[in-house]
């Protein structure tokens, strides 16, 4: 009983195109405070995944905006990755309810079961603030990404800011060990959707910011990823070519709400 | 197409590309052909920015990017990022800053046959706030003339003066003139680079550098003395206060750095022929105020190799004969002076000639930002 995962819809918010959009999972862990509930509440207080909702929500409207009938938009949808989670599903749903979040689906699902979960759902992109979890997703063939710590992190009062993705190769992980060949197709996948979100907007007037990181290896190596994200359809709006220097810097400089790995793009 | 109707670029710019790559014939006469292909240069590692001596050059002082400008100014960003990646296989001509950037890769190449295993070089890096769309034909353009730059950041828009702190930037130079104050006013040695108006021949194998005093190595309190009670008041104070160090101005630590290498140089027995040469070029007069100038360099340790006190005297005659690559001045009068002549001159926008400038309503000089 406890290997079943359910799924519930949030009845708040409209589904979106199954399709089209582009769903991202993001952990109950990453969006939610440790601790007790608020007491006038009874519900969770928001943590590190917030300002990623926002700034999510913020790209959908202006799809929407610009087209309503746009099907190619950001499907957020919530994870437990634990049982503890797992058997908490009312607080969750009424915590994700009371903060007007736009989460299209919960998953619950426990340690043992979360990835097949995310695998099985067409999950495009995956996001936690384990770093153990990213690893074992991205392992399996799930595009996956840590979520950074922000320097507004302290959550509600925070301005509805564009959402900034920062793009690198990171040769250590071990998304670039030999998995499932059909998996490597979705990271790819992923950025390619990216991508095509941001070609809907102009080069001044875009919610979503995409940099490109170059952390070693030197312009030459910039030029070729530049022209392989190019023929993805990833135009990108900022490049950065450190030849090793320290990326601590440009990290608090850029603010990103997750960095992505993509050193498969040949 | 070409970049530079009407002017008679440099005969320096083509010896300059002879030097150590396979251009002959000025590359930006053929700006309409295909680049050739890339062949992988000498791949020494760049230095570890805490080791180097970081130079941060835009987009629009190493290379000529007038037409491209124009574009930006007259039909927008989205027009001008067009015209960059259709255009984005031939290469830029190069800009004021080109013959700087050359002449330090040379004096990197031969502190490293002295010093093989020392990081202490100049790292030039390219910060622009183009858009990453332009990326690929600054690439190209780089690769064209094989310079050594391998570290750049292209902001998208933002301002680069973040990065320039984050990297420990030395210098920067730009043609935009609030960029360069953002620079000053960060604490960071910055000045605006204008392209002369004919290049002259400047030498392939010595760095030349040359600095005006008051306001860009120094302070600018003796000049505000000048300003209050005239010439005669100042001569006087100066040499009253001919033994009181002046106070550093912001070009101070580069002059710093420089001599920190020549050192290096004299340590192997370079000193005749030293790859760096240092120029102080300044309204002072050698019988009275250029007394407390040479004092202050004295109790900082620096040395300058000439200095040249031309007692109000226009300086552009001089700096024709010096041939820097890259002279400093903190008042645009000299620095057009300079510029008349073929020298590539840098404003350093600093200290009272600027607050004196802005009163007397003189057109400021706008480089509109390329968003």
């Amino acid at each position: 009983m406890d290997n079943m995962v359910s799924v519930v819809l949030n009845t708040d918010v409209k589904q979106k195109d199954a399709d089209s959009a582009v769903v991202v999972a993001v952990t109950s862990r990453a969006l939610f405070e440790q601790g007790p509930e608020d007491d006038e509440t009874g519900v969770w207080k928001l943590s590190r995944a917030f300002p990623l909702l926002q700034a999510v929500q913020k790209v959908n409207d202006c799809l929407l905006e610009k087209n309503p009938a746009e099907s190619l938009l950001l499907d957020v949808i919530l994870i437990t990755t634990d049982s503890q989670h797992q058997q908490l599903s009312s607080v969750l749903i009424s915590s994700t309810r009371h903060h007007g979040l736009g989460v299209g689906k919960f998953f619950f699902s426990s340690e043992e079961t979360f990835i097949d979960c995310l695998l099985e759902n067409n999950v495009q992109l995956f996001l936690s603030t384990s770093k153990d979890e990213v690893l074992m997703a991205s392992q399996k063939g799930v595009p996956s990404a840590l979520l950074e710590a922000r320097k507004n992190d302290s959550s509600v009062q925070c301005q509805r800011e564009d959402l900034r993705v920062w793009l690198h190769e990171d040769l250590i992980s071990p998304c670039d060990s030999a998995s499932q060949p059909s998996s490597r197709h979705s990271p790819q996948r992923f950025l390619a959707q990216l991508g095509e979100i941001r070609q809907r907007f102009g080069v001044s007037d875009s919610p979503l910011w995409i940099s490109l990181v170059i952390l070693h290896g030197g312009r030459e190596n910039c030029g070729n990823r530049l022209k392989a994200l190019r023929s993805l359809g990833v135009s990108v709006d900022d490049v950065y070519c450190l030849a090793g220097a320290p990326s601590d810097p440009l990290l608090s400089l850029l603010q990103p709400h997750f960095r992505f790995n993509c050193s498969f793009v040949n | 197409m070409s970049a530079n109707s009407g002017r008679t670029l440099t005969v320096s710019g083509h010896d300059l590309a002879k030097n150590g790559s396979s251009n002959t014939g000025a590359p930006w006469e053929d700006a309409g052909t295909v680049l050739k292909p890339t062949t992988p240069t000498r791949k020494p590692q760049p230095p570890k920015p805490q080791n180097a001596i970081t130079i941060a050059v835009s987009s629009r002082v190493l290379f000529n990017m007038e037409k491209e400008q124009q574009i930006f100014e007259r039909q927008g960003m989205e027009e001008y990022i067009k015209y960059q990646v259709a255009h984005e296989t031939e290469p830029f001509s190069p800009g004021p800053a080109f013959s700087f950037v050359k002449a330090l890769e040379a004096v990197n190449t031969q502190l490293r046959e002295l010093y093989p295993e020392s990081e202490e070089l100049f790292d030039v890096v390219l910060i622009t706030n183009n858009h990453a769309n332009v990326g690929l034909r600054l690439i190209n353009t780089i690769n064209h003339y094989q310079l050594f730059i391998e570290r750049f950041c292209m902001t998208g828009g933002n301002s680069p003066i973040g990065y320039l702190k984050a990297y420990h930037t030395n210098l920067y130079l730009s043609a935009d003139p609030d960029k360069v104050h953002e620079a000053l006013e960060a604490g960071i040695a910055a000045a605006t680079m204008f392209t002369p108006d004919k290049m002259t021949e400047v030498s392939e194998t010595q760095l030349r550098v040359a600095f005006d005093g008051d306001a860009v190595l120094f302070s600018d309190e003796s000049e505000q003395i000048y300003k209050a009670h005239g010439l005669d008041k100042f001569f006087e104070h100066e040499k009253a206060h001919e033994n009181r160090p002046l106070d550093h101005g912001p070009l101070k630590g580069f002059l710093e750095v420089l001599g920190k290498l020549q050192k290096k140089f004299y340590a192997k027995g370079r000193r005749m022929d030293c790859p760096i040469r240092t120029y102080l070029v300044t309204a002072r007069s050698a019988a009275s105020s250029g007394t407390r100038a040479l004092k202050t360099l004295r109790s900082w340790g620096l040395e300058i190799d000439e200095a040249l006190f031309l007692a109000g005297a226009p300086k552009g005659p001089m700096l024709e004969k010096i041939r820097p690559h890259i002279f400093f001045d903190d008042q645009m009068f000299h620095v057009e002076g300079a510029a008349e002549m073929g020298t590539v001159a840098c404003h350093v926008p600093y200290g009272i000639a600027q607050r004196a400038a802005r009163k007397g309503g003189k057109d400021k000089e706008t480089s509109p930002v390329v968003k």
